[in-house]
């Protein structure tokens, strides 16, 4: 349908300009065309009327079709009328309650609405040079009349740490959530560490089947109380839509679309799959599956890996649903034939989301959705498939408060992005995307978000509005190497042949406020909030490493380098060890399974590690590639520190931890070029990597922080504040409130 | 062992077994529910190829999304309009889009349900059962001028009525066997034949045989139009009207057939993977 709406736009365009052979121009056809179409309108109504009012036709029933279309028409008003009717008679009774209850709700609030724009990743650097440049003009506007800042962000700098703290207005040591993932302490494996899926625990077994029982539990990991569940305890709705870490929902008095963190239907955070005839290829590091496809008399079949059978009896059991591939001879095309669906795709084209249901038997089925990206068809034949998303439209796990509000936006503007992480950045890093592939994908993610947060704000004219836009994270993470002089990742193409990509991304988010701000008056609060600034990512530093070749962490003897998470890690002569983005753990006796390290010692330790990490040089440059070790002990606060990493890492600008010491490997290097197209990053030291506060009036704040927004918000509905919070409100500037009494 | 097993027994029993087959295959219950099927089947294929599928899901989804939004927003009184609104003119997309097929099957269905109605709406005259046959005049003037000419088979019962002023004259008749017969009546100078089905079975019966009057011959009528220029307007005879018994509930065959049909419809739509 895109692709539809974007050929048909120029067609007519051009269509007004030019003449046909005839002498008559595409408009006074068109315009004929019209009349024809008006008459033949005119004529169907009248038929229309006459079927149904004309009495000898009436009793002819005509099908089923039309049978029940009008018992469903009817029924539609009739059900509409019923709630129409019931809200209209009940809502005096329910504003006297609710006043009743808690007074007027927006009594002492300064602005009918708050509407608060996440751009993920936004760099308040990268903003100020385009706004200068006068490529950014309703941000200039904003930076002029309200407010343009930097915005503290979180130790660590990473997404759903920073938007956890956003939401609850507390640091990490109150709300749990330190990285995307965190150690078990029993296996130093990795766990996400938003939420925990288990499935049910009582299972009965007949025959080859073994049929659970009960619920599938989810847990969410994050705690602290987000600001939209005490706005809605006094009486103020809101709209959340992909705020990160909102996975699984929680009840509130409003609608919210879970963001990050949201799992695909496999349970990852992301598994794309690559359909191929070719019969090599090395397997993915991480994100991807390939999949073989079997060609036999011009027809390629293949299949898309779902979930595991939940009534198999031994774990593994994949459910898969099979497809079709139908290479059109002659053409750079083919027809893919999925379930019910069939498409016809060109090479390079993207399909619309396909449902996809993978059956496990006595009626249990998963419902997901997915893209289909034909990549080739001749001589081989190669098709992406995107993760499979959960159906919005059918949601097998809750990713909604409501649950209906994501079946309400999946039958408004049809099927959506529901994973988490929705833009394959693994498939470009592994190049099964290319560039513009890549790109499609997230704009088009990117148009759906749009759509939603214009929903959002056509339907809460009071309350909160917020909705948080991943686009400019993920195209920065990804389209860094082109804005960079010497990334290694783009040395390979001439400079003056680089797209703009990170340009144009920000002007198209620039155009996105501007029409936000149409959309808005004086009474409301615009505000834009990025979680954390970005910066180039071209060397790696392999800490796991480091701490191999200063004796603090030990591999198996005969070990030179170990595998993924540990593996030949010689844990009873380890010290400390690395996994995920910042987080630098010790072994501590008695925490850890095999610890050694004793409680008593562990302080000493902490800062010694600190002093010799802090300042390390890259051998290559002489440039510091660690600029900031943070004992966390000094930096948190709260219940839950007891689960954060003992020291905090922060790389300099240009590095990040290497994409093996994330994952719990130790290698030979200590710092060696990072070469994907992953190329920009912000998990490094805090300090560098801040992000940006727009707001459509001015706030005096000295160094606002993520951590104040909560409180702000609060405030500014006329709330009074938890006392747990740790971020401090910000004040309207005198002429901003002046402006704000008088109206 | 029960004795329909036994092979003697069955052998004895087959006539019997098979005429009760047979009846339960023509009784209009039987016909009912076949062509149910049959209608819902073919009109679900046909909707499904003459229809925009796409649109139809469209507008039904958007339908769906209004009325959820009443729920959502059901204390932002504004949105809960705006949504009542959106859904009624929702609802006319639907109807219109949903409508078009109707063009293409309005004609045979409808052609279908008339023929089916001859069958199946009226029962045939039974044997030894008085019934009515009623001529309509142009005028009265005209009445005493009428005369009725019977096959052997079906007897007057009183002599005629005559009603002035519905132009109108009755005669109560009986019919002493089955038999497809023809009634002669005369007026004016000319004479024309009206049918009498009398018959246990199922039969198709005509009603009324009329002068002019198009759209209605073709819905009611069974026969060729009376002469335009003779003063005979109409002949009709009271067939009964039929019923069917379902669990002790008389139901007229037409509404059998929507609701059956409509059940089809609703199954094999979504086997067939149609939006309706």
């Amino acid at each position: 349908m895109k692709g539809l709406c974007g050929a048909g736009i120029p067609a007519r365009q051009s269509g007004s300009r030019t003449k046909l052979r005839d002498g008559r121009d595409h408009a006074s056809v068109h315009r004929e065309r019209l009349r024809f179409a008006g008459r033949n309108a005119c004529a169907t109504r009248l038929l229309l009327l006459a079927i149904v009012f004309f009495p000898a036709l009436a009793h002819a029933y005509a099908g089923p079709g039309a049978g029940f279309a009008v018992l469903s028409s009817f029924w539609a008003i009739f059900v509409a009328f019923l709630y129409s009717f019931y809200a209209l008679m009940t809502w005096p009774f329910r504003q006297v309650f609710r006043f009743l209850r808690r007074r007027n709700a927006y009594g002492k609030a300064k602005f009918k609405r708050a509407v608060v724009l996440g751009f993920d990743g936004m760099d308040p650097d990268l903003a100020e040079r385009f706004m200068n440049e006068g490529k950014l003009p309703n941000l200039a506007k904003l930076r002029e009349r309200g407010t343009f800042s930097k915005l503290r962000t979180t130790f660590p700098a990473i997404s759903p740490v920073a938007w956890s703290t956003f939401m609850t207005g507390v640091n990490p040591g109150k709300h749990n959530i330190y990285d995307f993932l965190a150690r078990d302490t029993s296996n130093y494996l990795p766990f996400l560490s938003s939420a925990e899926i288990k499935g049910p625990k009582r299972h009965l077994k007949i025959g080859k089947y073994s049929i659970p029982f009960g619920k599938t539990e989810i847990k969410g990991m994050r705690k602290g109380t987000p600001f939209w569940h005490w706005l809605g305890k006094a009486g103020i709705f809101s709209s959340v839509i992909r705020v990160p870490v909102t996975f699984p929902p929680e009840k509130f008095s409003g609608v919210l679309l879970s963001g990050m963190c949201v799992p695909d239907l496999k349970g990852s955070q992301g598994t794309f799959c690559l359909c191929t005839t070719r019969s090599s290829g090395d397997k993915f590091r991480e994100g991807g599956v390939r999949v073989p496809v079997d060609r036999v008399n011009g027809v390629c079949r293949s299949y898309i890996p779902g979930p595991e059978n939940p009534l198999a009896e031994k774990a593994g059991g994949e459910l898969r649903v099979k497809f079709e591939i139908r290479p059109e001879p002659g053409s750079e095309q083919a027809r893919i034939l999925v379930g019910s669906e069939k498409l016809t795709l060109k090479v390079g084209e993207y399909s619309e989301w396909i449902p996809v249901e993978f059956k496990a038997g006595l009626g249990f089925t998963a419902h997901g959705i997915c893209r289909f990206l034909l990549k080739e068809v001749a001589p081989e034949v190669e098709v992406y498939v995107t993760p499979v998303n959960i159906d919005p439209g059918h949601p097998d796990l809750p990713i909604s408060h409501p649950v209906t509000y994501s079946i309400y936006l999946a039958k408004l503007y049809g099927p959506y992005a529901t994973l988490g992480l929705a833009e394959d950045t693994w498939a470009l890093n592994e190049h099964v995307l290319d560039d513009d592939a890549f790109l499609a994908q997230a704009y088009g993610n990117h148009e759906d978000r749009e759509r939603m947060l214009f929903d959002a704000l056509e339907k809460t004219k009071q309350g909160l509005c917020t909705c948080v836009f991943d686009t400019t994270d993920r195209v920065q993470h990804m389209f860094w190497r082109y804005l960079d002089e010497d990334h290694p990742a783009a040395r390979d193409v001439p400079r003056d042949q680089r797209p703009r990509v990170i340009e144009n991304l920000y002007q198209r988010m620039d155009r996105l406020i501007g029409r936000v701000m149409q959309q808005i008056d004086q009474d409301t609060l615009l505000m834009i909030v990025s979680d954390h600034g970005f910066k180039s990512f071209a060397r790696c530093v392999n800490l796991n490493a480091w701490l191999h070749q200063n004796g603090y962490l030990a591999l198996k003897d005969g070990k030179t380098e170990s595998g993924d998470w540990f593996e030949d890690v010689d844990w009873s002569r380890t010290c400390a060890y690395t996994m995920g983005l910042n987080g630098l753990y010790l072994n501590i006796k008695g925490r850890e399974k095999q610890g050694i390290v004793d409680p008593a010692e562990a302080n000493a330790l902490k800062e010694e590690l600190r002093q010799k990490l802090d300042g390390l040089a890259d051998p290559a440059s002489g440039a510091v590639g660690i600029t900031g070790v943070f004992i966390t002990d000094s930096v948190y606060r709260g219940p839950y520190t007891e689960n954060a990493p003992d020291l905090l890492v922060g790389c300099g600008a240009g590095y990040r931890a290497s994409w093996d010491s994330v994952m719990g490997k130790v290698t030979g290097q200590v710092f060696e070029d990072n070469i994907k197209a992953w190329s920009g990053d912000h998990c490094i030291d805090p300090r560098l990597v801040p992000g940006v506060l727009f707001s459509s009036h001015k706030f005096v704040a000295e160094k606002p922080a993520i951590v104040d927004v909560a409180p702000t918000i609060l405030q500014l509905f006329g709330l009074a504040l938890p006392a747990h919070f740790d971020g401090k409100p910000w004040a309207l500037a005198p002429a901003a409130a002046e402006s704000l009494n008088r109206s | 062992m029960f004795p329909l097993l036994k092979p003697t027994a069955f052998r004895a029993q087959a006539p019997a077994l098979l005429a009760f087959k047979i009846f339960l295959l023509t009784s209009p219950l039987a016909i009912v529910v076949v062509l149910s099927l049959v209608v819902g089947l073919a009109m679900v294929v046909l909707f499904g190829y003459t229809s925009d599928q796409k649109a139809i899901k469209v507008a039904k989804d958007r339908l769906k999304a209004h009325l959820l939004a009443v729920r959502l927003f059901r204390d932002q009184l504004p949105v809960v309009m705006g949504s009542y609104g959106k859904i009624l003119r929702g609802t006319g997309r639907y109807l219109k889009l949903a409508f078009k097929p109707l063009l293409y099957v309005i004609i045979p269905i409808t052609v279908l349900i008339v023929q089916l109605d001859r069958c199946l709406g009226s029962t045939p005259l039974q044997r030894n059962v008085p019934f009515l046959l009623t001529v309509s005049t142009t005028g009265a003037d005209v009445l005493n001028g009428v005369s009725l000419e019977l096959p052997p088979e079906i007897a007057m019962t009183a002599p005629a009525v005559r009603i002035p002023a519905g132009n109108e004259i009755v005669w109560r008749l009986t019919a002493a066997a089955d038999g497809e017969y023809e009634a002669r009546i005369a007026a004016g100078g000319q004479s024309v034949v009206k049918t009498v089905r009398v018959s246990s079975d199922l039969a198709r019966v005509s009603p009324v045989r009329l002068r002019g009057r198009f759209w209605e011959r073709i819905f009611t009528s069974g026969e060729a139009a009376l002469p335009q220029s003779g003063p005979i307007e109409s002949i009709s005879i009271n067939y009964p009207e039929r019923n069917i018994e379902i669990a002790g509930y008389e139901i007229n065959w037409i509404w059998l057939f929507f609701i059956l049909s409509m059940v089809a419809g609703f199954l094999f739509k979504g086997l067939l993977g149609i939006q309706i």
